[in-house]
């Protein structure tokens, strides 16, 4: 049992996917510090106010300090998405971000939290070795002097813990309002929006929309759902077979949280770790293209530029032979379908083409026959 | 380090890390401070709180009023606290708020050095937990030393 378990956490899998997330948390971050610094220019910090200190020896920096190295953590999060010493860049928006929640209770929220854990995650992983400025200069070093490039590869460790911490996030938020009768029974969200019933006819929904958004009994039903959702999402995220509908639902959960509440960073933090939950493995899929036609060069160069957790190998066929994606365990899909396979498997586009490739899927397993090879 | 050393290295860091955040999930059941536990949209509950300053000769002063030189809103600015008479949201729970506010009025009357005439600060909280009935609760700032002034 040991021994198995110290095999997963010791194979080596890609960090690519720990490459993109460290990407796109650069933003994140100077989003998260953006309100912080413009209090310090305009002259406050925490300490000007009400703050409640976690222990009374964790250290306090002079004011001029305190801001510079708030600075300091701007800085390292531009580095981190440029891939500019990429590692000390996430070690250091790692310590600047949770130096800083713990200066006070008051600064705790839980979208700082989960930037913290995904930070460390970060900090321990080397993700500096692909999508990093760094990558490219010691990539060149390395060629000028005869050496092969650095390993993309690493013990999988981090990865899996950033997936147990990702999926505590939806599942302790679940369970906390299963267990919660009043927020089962749907008398929290109820309640809520009628307290708000003046901010929700003063918005853009229509007078309709607001009866139901406040009726009782359509509570009722969206708290189960909204629960049974975040319980969905931490679960199947685990399991290949659900984890397309998890990572869907996610993005779903994700957007109506940011229209609806103020939940700072959230979203976007928990948008982005989705791609933690990509195989990680590259180049295991195959697209075969025909040099030749002109759309399959056009699918080709935007695979080459949206590919960031990249999965696919692009090679050239048999002329006149049709556009197909081999996946990884040799199945073949040609034509319209293998476009929307490929769209399902890149960042941008995933949302999009994840329920054709649902919905196909499902039409296929009902009407057999009508599989379509070329 | 040998690679068995690293391997029991790998499992322990593992486990105290999942050990730990399974520990913070539970304590949020209990703590008024939810830290790691991630309970997020807890409660429709709210409060509202009438805050006065209790002087050495005994007036109950507002906090809604300026003071040596002082004001509320720029005391505690933070966490909801800035206009306490209004009713509002309890954005982390009752609980939670109810602390903030506690550890407000300590913090408040510890950092007003001008002030020569406050005790204590006392807060009467009217909280409605969910569509429950509401409650009233009498929170006290620690007590000033305004005698040795």
């Amino acid at each position: 049992m040991l021994e198995r378990v110290d095999e997963l956490l010791g194979r080596p899998v890609s960090m690519r996917a720990m490459a993109l997330l460290r990407v796109l948390v650069g933003p994140i971050v100077l989003l998260h510090l953006r309100p912080i610094l413009g209090d310090a220019m305009d002259g406050r910090i925490y300490r000007d106010h009400f703050h409640e200190p976690y222990a009374s020896w964790y250290p306090e920096l002079p004011r001029a300090l305190y801001i510079g190295v708030l600075w300091l953590g701007a800085v390292a999060a531009v580095a981190m998405t440029l891939g500019v010493l990429a590692r000390a860049a996430t070690i250091t928006a790692w310590a600047v971000v949770t130096y800083d929640l713990f200066l006070s209770t008051t600064n705790f929220h839980n979208n700082r939290a989960y930037l913290v854990i995904v930070l460390a995650a970060l900090a321990v992983t080397p993700c500096d070795r692909e999508l990093a400025l760094d990558a490219r200069w010691r990539a060149a070093r390395r060629a000028r002097r005869g050496l092969p490039p650095l390993p993309t590869a690493s013990p999988g460790w981090p990865l899996w813990l950033l997936r147990f911490e990702a999926a505590t996030v939806y599942g302790a938020s679940g369970l906390s309002k299963l267990i919660d009768g009043d927020w089962f029974g749907g008398t929290v969200t109820w309640h809520r929006l009628v307290l708000v019933r003046d901010r929700l006819e003063a918005s853009v929904l229509p007078p309709w929309a607001i009866d139901i958004l406040t009726e009782r009994s359509f509570h009722t039903v969206a708290a189960k759902v909204i629960v049974l959702t975040e319980l969905f999402i931490a679960a199947g995220l685990w399991s290949r077979r659900t984890r397309d509908a998890a990572v869907w639902v996610a993005v779903c959960f994700h957007v109506a949280i940011q229209l609806s509440a103020r939940v700072q960073v959230f979203s976007y933090l928990a948008i982005a770790a989705l791609v933690i939950w990509a195989v990680p493995a590259t180049r295991d899929r195959v697209v075969t293209i025909d040099p030749a036609v002109p759309a399959h060069r056009r699918l080709a160069r935007a695979l080459a530029a949206l590919d960031w957790l990249a999965r696919f190998e692009v090679r050239d066929g048999a002329a006149g032979g049709a556009l197909a994606v081999t996946d990884r365990d040799g199945t073949v899909t040609y034509g319209w379908r293998a476009v929307a396979r490929i769209a399902s498997r890149l960042p941008l586009t995933a949302w999009f083409a994840l329920p054709v490739v649902a919905g196909d899927r499902i039409s296929r397993h009902v009407a057999p026959t009508r599989s379509a090879v070329p | 380090m040998s690679s068995r050393h690293r391997a029991v290295a790998r499992r322990c860091i593992v486990a105290a890390v999942v050990v730990t955040q399974l520990a913070f999930v539970v304590r949020g059941y209990v703590a008024d401070h939810k830290e790691f536990a991630f309970q997020m949209f807890p409660e429709s509950s709210t409060w509202r709180a009438d805050i006065v300053r209790v002087t050495v000769d005994g007036r109950r002063i507002p906090i809604s009023e300026p003071w040596a030189g002082y004001r509320w809103s720029e005391l505690a600015p933070v966490r909801g606290l800035a206009f306490p008479g209004r009713r509002r949201h309890a954005d982390a729970g009752l609980d939670n708020q109810l602390a903030f506010l506690d550890a407000a009025l300590d913090y408040v009357a510890r950092n007003t050095p001008r002030d020569t005439e406050t005790r204590y600060l006392e807060a009467v909280v009217t909280a409605w937990h969910n569509t429950d009935d509401p409650e009233t609760i009498v929170l006290r700032s620690v007590e000033r030393d305004v005698a040795g002034r």
